[in-house]
């Protein structure tokens, strides 16, 4: 919800409410965490929790470590918030290539650097949210695979633990990539619906 | 006119996450993600499943599976079983999987293989997965125990179900009594 504004730093744009600054869109958010006023914490705030999990998300796709993923999420919220504060994001409303790039980044570096690196200060980490992720019971997870056709599990651990494309599965199963492919996002979303109904912690 | 893209779709989003989307089809995905909060939440429920299945290590092994986790480091105690046996197995403080192998079978015809594991004193199933793969060269079925497996009864009755191309139809039994 907008609320009246009086001060003189925000002439140029509305002033938030503690709450409305959630909904506030990534450009405002932007605009409100450049600025040394009292809401440059809430917006700040706000952002980190928006992008973490979509930036530890990428981290897990690129470095397949959760810590590792949780380094990256630390170094590039800070890196996107230094750039905020010093006006270094050219356009606000497209902040979320902003944060992408500055992922692919910092993904490169961390591969040279094979080991993991301290890329932000502990005070800035420390100051950071931790992404919300879901952790699977691996009982139960077992017990969602097992209810699986066998070709339909087969599949699965072919593509994720032997890590084999579509296309070679399909010619190991004498069957066609698109099969492949059906088989396994249905048997992914079994296994996802199974793990709901078994009550899995959901972010 | 719309600038509003489409959402990805369930599918599209296991393709991504098993590597199966070309590099401009995976950029395209990811630029899409991080500017979408509802394709965003999607991909995490996806991620969820695929990267607990990749640190996950399937029940029944292959001969190419077990190398495949053997080069990767783990370790892996192995407790080589005869059909009938019953004895107790600890399950090693700093193995990673205790290699249940359950021998002496005849596969050299075998067209199927079935396996249950149930709990001794109770009979209730544990787990049942049919059309599990198997060795046939050494005669073999490769049951990985896992520690998380530690929660489960600890007295199980391993049965295995040979069916081959004559039509015979063979049950094979080994009692594991687990000690963690």
């Amino acid at each position: 919800m907008l609320t009246g504004c009086n001060a003189r730093s925000y002439v140029a744009r509305p002033c938030y409410g503690l709450g409305a600054v959630e909904d506030a869109s990534d450009a405002e958010l932007v605009l409100l965490a450049a600025e040394a006023g009292p809401q440059r914490v809430a917006a700040e705030a706000v952002l980190c929790r928006r992008f973490a999990p979509r930036i530890e998300l990428y981290g897990m796709k690129h470095l397949r470590d959760r810590e590792r993923a949780r380094d990256l999420t630390q170094a590039v919220l800070v890196a996107v918030l230094q750039a905020v504060r010093a006006g270094r994001v050219d356009d606000p409303e497209r902040l979320d290539r902003f944060v992408l790039g500055t992922c692919r980044n910092t993904v490169s570096r961390m591969r040279q650097h094979a080991a993991r690196v301290p890329l932000a200060s502990d005070e800035a980490i420390a100051a950071l949210p931790v992404a919300a992720h879901e952790t699977v019971p691996l009982l139960a997870f077992s017990n969602c695979l097992s209810k699986l056709e066998s070709r339909a599990s087969r599949i699965l651990v072919m593509s994720f633990v032997e890590e084999r494309s579509a296309d070679e599965i399909a010619a190991l199963l004498d069957t066609k990539p698109g099969n492949v492919r059906v088989i396994r996002h249905r048997a992914l979303a079994a296994v996802r619906q199974c793990l709901d109904a078994a009550g899995s912690s959901r972010p | 006119m719309s600038a509003v893209k489409p959402h990805l779709d369930w599918a599209g989003l296991v393709d991504y996450w098993a590597g199966d989307l070309t590099s401009e089809d995976s950029a395209a995905c990811e630029e899409h993600v991080f500017g979408c909060q509802a394709c965003s939440e999607l991909s995490a429920r996806v991620a969820a499943v695929t990267e607990t299945l990749r640190t996950l290590v399937p029940l029944v092994l292959t001969p190419e599976l077990l190398a495949q986790l053997r080069a990767r480091g783990l370790s892996i105690a192995d407790n080589p079983m005869q059909p009938g046996e019953r004895r107790e197995v600890l399950f090693p403080a700093r193995a990673d999987i205790l290699l249940n192998r359950l021998c002496g079978l005849s596969l050299e015809r075998a067209t199927r293989v079935d396996f249950v594991m149930r709990a001794e004193s109770t009979g209730a199933v544990l787990v049942a997965e049919d059309d599990v793969p198997f060795d046939r060269a050494h005669g073999s079925v490769l049951i990985a125990c896992q520690k998380h497996f530690a929660v489960l009864p600890p007295d199980t009755v391993a049965e295995v179900r040979v069916r081959d191309a004559d039509g015979g139809d063979t049950l094979t039994t080994y009692t594991i009594l687990h000690r963690f």
